[in-house]
């Protein structure tokens, strides 16, 4: 479902999978909810997931008035509410887990609880986030999943694809990547670290065990100043754990988010 | 014609076994590498030979920035613009140029480019680059979503700044300013000539199609490869229903001359396999970052790609072709760094010779891209300043007279500095 906004720019990307409570997905820097397993797998909890796309990703065009990360977080509190996510419960990773904590720390009532997969916004100068951009496309993929086939649906295109659709994918995946770079560049940090006390929902870290973008060292980062109710760590998942590891990720989120909806 | 002595200022110490032991000139090259001593010399030497360059009748000297590289290390071109302004009394100062978006407010572009056109009296060359992703977004952290938006703003602020006949305020995305007055002012009225040097960005070319500036190939890889990339600014700049001027366009090219091509190979082979083989050694993970190049780039690249393929599907898979400009470049830059120097002769990459040979390629070279400004690179890699000297004068006095005249009768050089007739000579106690 695209829906267009009445202004510039807010064009909204939602995908909608599944029937039951209402709980999110905020992508990473990867965006394909068309070819995700994992949207599937979530709503297979008798869950109604509702994935929508950054600006620039997936099937919406890029914002050309994002200068930085306030305006990255008054497109994502829009988003929020426009995709009827205010208030519930959301999955969020890698930059998405780091654009829900930046709402949060404003906006408390953004969220009701978040499941955090490899999420970025924090810094330390004695292990540093790997830079993603710094490489060939090859080795970019490569080290955002543990197996790159998994997101071949992002990265490759169908042998049979018309020569059209493959400079219009060509141009869609540009799109994202520039998008994802413009969110960490030079670096992820842009002052999360004064502010992230601020989130008061409860949180459920989940890391890839073979993160080599943000080490899993990081989560007890992110504990010293989160309500965290748990913190898993997947095997065999690099950073974009719920490409790796659909089934797991999803059944983990699942029942952090059930917890926490029967709570409420 | 114009010819345009033009130094990139390598480091020429480069260990023998730098392209296996390192993994890029450019970035993250090792700091140890640099001894300051051997930049104490290199740097009064290469200012020496941009002087005699000046002094034995080239057009203008070329200098240009670069940042954390080894190839290029000029991370301030105004500051050897400056000693050159006083030096060379006569050449026209072609800075090619300041990254507009590296400088913060760009108000100090447009207040050091005027300082330079004062101190020489009305012959700077203002040259307004995107830079690099190496420069821009690696070395100096520039977001590449934003970059080029970046430069547009600052090169419209650096224009307004030397054109406005009062105070004004800038409010800009990137830049804001309640005061902008530009003291200085440039010599030049309305303001230096404008040459934008740029690496085959369509966009680059139909700007400069539609504003008029100038357009500079800077590549290193020889004309013959570079036909395409001018084919493509020449037919914007038809479209945009202006004359075909040659001096609208200008390209970088090495050079090696000697009495006899055979003594031209032996005296400039070493320099060039040094500059193409361990200066062109940048790690390629720095050559594409997402959002440098422009969706109308990414566009025209995969649109060719798609056809490209489609005309070679019979011999290999099509994936192996969709490969996009800038990748391109760098495989380039790859593909170099092994290359013999006959090889690199042979592509164009070098024109050596007699006097003669050098004179009729060029003319050649100038013909086939219809250019009018040529950023002559006769020092290259670890060349000696005695060797680059030698090449300059053998230049100056037996290829410029063949090489000058070309274009005389047909086209005049809107784009070269207007300086006062009367200036001041420097005083030298």
């Amino acid at each position: 479902m695209t829906t267009r906004g009445e202004r510039p720019g807010s064009e909204l990307e939602v995908v909608v999978t599944g029937s039951g409570p209402r709980v999110g997905y905020l992508h990473g820097f990867v965006c394909e909810p068309s070819g995700q397993p994992f949207l599937a797998a979530l709503a297979g909890h008798g869950l109604e997931v509702v994935a929508p796309s950054l600006p620039g990703f997936g099937g919406t065009p890029p914002v050309d008035d994002i200068r930085g990360i306030h305006d990255w977080v008054w497109h994502l509190s829009d988003i929020v509410d426009r995709s009827g996510l205010a208030g519930r419960p959301v999955v969020a990773s890698s930059v998405g887990a780091m654009l829900a904590l930046e709402l949060a720390s404003l906006r408390p009532e953004a969220f009701s609880s978040l499941v955090l997969i490899g999420p970025l916004g924090l810094w330390d100068d004695d292990d540093p986030v790997t830079d993603p951009f710094s490489t060939t496309l090859g080795n970019q993929r490569a080290l955002l999943t543990s197996d790159p086939s998994v997101t071949a649906s992002f990265f490759d295109d169908p042998s049979d694809l018309a020569p059209e659709r493959a400079v219009e994918r060509t141009v869609r995946r540009y799109t994202a990547r520039t998008a994802s770079a413009s969110l960490v560049w030079p670096l992820p940090e842009f002052g999360l670290a004064q502010r992230i006390g601020r989130v008061r929902v409860p949180v459920t870290l989940v890391w890839g065990a073979d993160d080599r973008i943000v080490s899993p060292r990081y989560a007890d980062r992110f504990a010293r100043h989160l309500d965290v109710r748990d913190s898993i760590v997947v095997e065999g998942a690099g950073h974009l754990a719920e490409w790796d590891s659909p089934a797991v990720v999803a059944e983990l989120a699942a029942r952090a988010m059930r917890k926490q909806l029967a709570d409420d | 014609m114009k010819t345009i002595w033009f130094h990139l200022m390598p480091y020429p110490d480069l260990p023998d076994d730098f392209t296996s032991e390192h993994r890029s000139v450019w970035v993250d090259i090792d700091p140890s590498l640099f001894d300051p001593v051997v930049g104490h010399r290199m740097y009064n030497e290469y200012i020496d030979e941009l002087e005699f360059a000046a002094a034995v009748g080239f057009d203008g000297v070329g200098i240009n920035e670069h940042h954390s590289n080894a190839y290029g290390l000029m991370p301030s071109p105004n500051l050897i613009a400056a000693s050159l302004a006083r030096s060379c009394p006569d050449a026209a100062l072609v800075v090619l140029g300041d990254s507009v978006a590296l400088y913060n407010p760009p108000i100090r572009v447009a207040e050091e480019f005027a300082m330079l056109d004062c101190i020489s009296g009305g012959r700077l060359v203002a040259g307004f680059p995107v830079g690099t992703p190496m420069d821009t977004l690696y070395a100096y952290g520039n977001n590449p979503a934003t970059l080029r938006e970046r430069y547009h703003e600052g090169v419209e602020l650096i224009l307004r700044a030397w054109t406005s006949d009062e105070v004004f305020s800038f409010n800009g995305k990137y830049s804001k300013l309640r005061y902008v007055n530009c003291w200085p002012r440039p010599v030049q009225s309305p303001h230096p000539p404008v040459w934008i040097p740029g690496g085959g960005s369509i966009d680059t070319w139909e700007w400069c199609a539609q504003t008029g500036y100038s357009y500079l190939y800077l590549s290193y890889f020889g004309y013959k490869a570079a036909l395409n990339t001018m084919r493509g600014f020449w037919d914007r700049v038809e479209s945009a229903g202006r004359p075909r001027n040659p001096y609208q366009a200008g390209f970088a090219q090495f050079f090696g001359v000697a009495d006899s091509e055979k003594e031209a190979i032996e005296l400039y082979r070493e320099p060039a396999e040094y500059f193409f083989n361990r200066c062109l050694h940048v790690y390629p993970g720095f050559a594409d970052p997402p959002g440098y190049k422009t969706l109308a780039t990414v566009r025209h690249g995969a649109e060719g790609m798609v056809e490209r393929a489609a005309r070679e599907a019979a011999e290999r898979a099509a994936a192996a072709t969709r490969k996009a400009d800038r990748k391109k470049a760098m495989q380039s830059f790859s593909a170099a760094s092994h290359m013999t120097f006959e090889q690199m002769v042979e592509k164009g990459y070098v024109i050596v010779g007699s006097p003669d040979q050098v004179a009729e390629r060029t003319v050649e070279m100038a013909r086939q891209l219809n250019i009018g400004h040529v950023m002559s690179l006769c020092h290259f890699g670890n060349m000696s300043r005695d060797l680059a000297m030698h090449n300059t004068e053998l230049m100056a006095s037996k290829v410029l007279p063949q090489i000058s005249h070309l274009w005389d009768d047909e086209w005049e050089d809107h784009w070269w500095p207007k300086p006062l007739a009367e200036r001041v000579a420097p005083h030298r106690p």
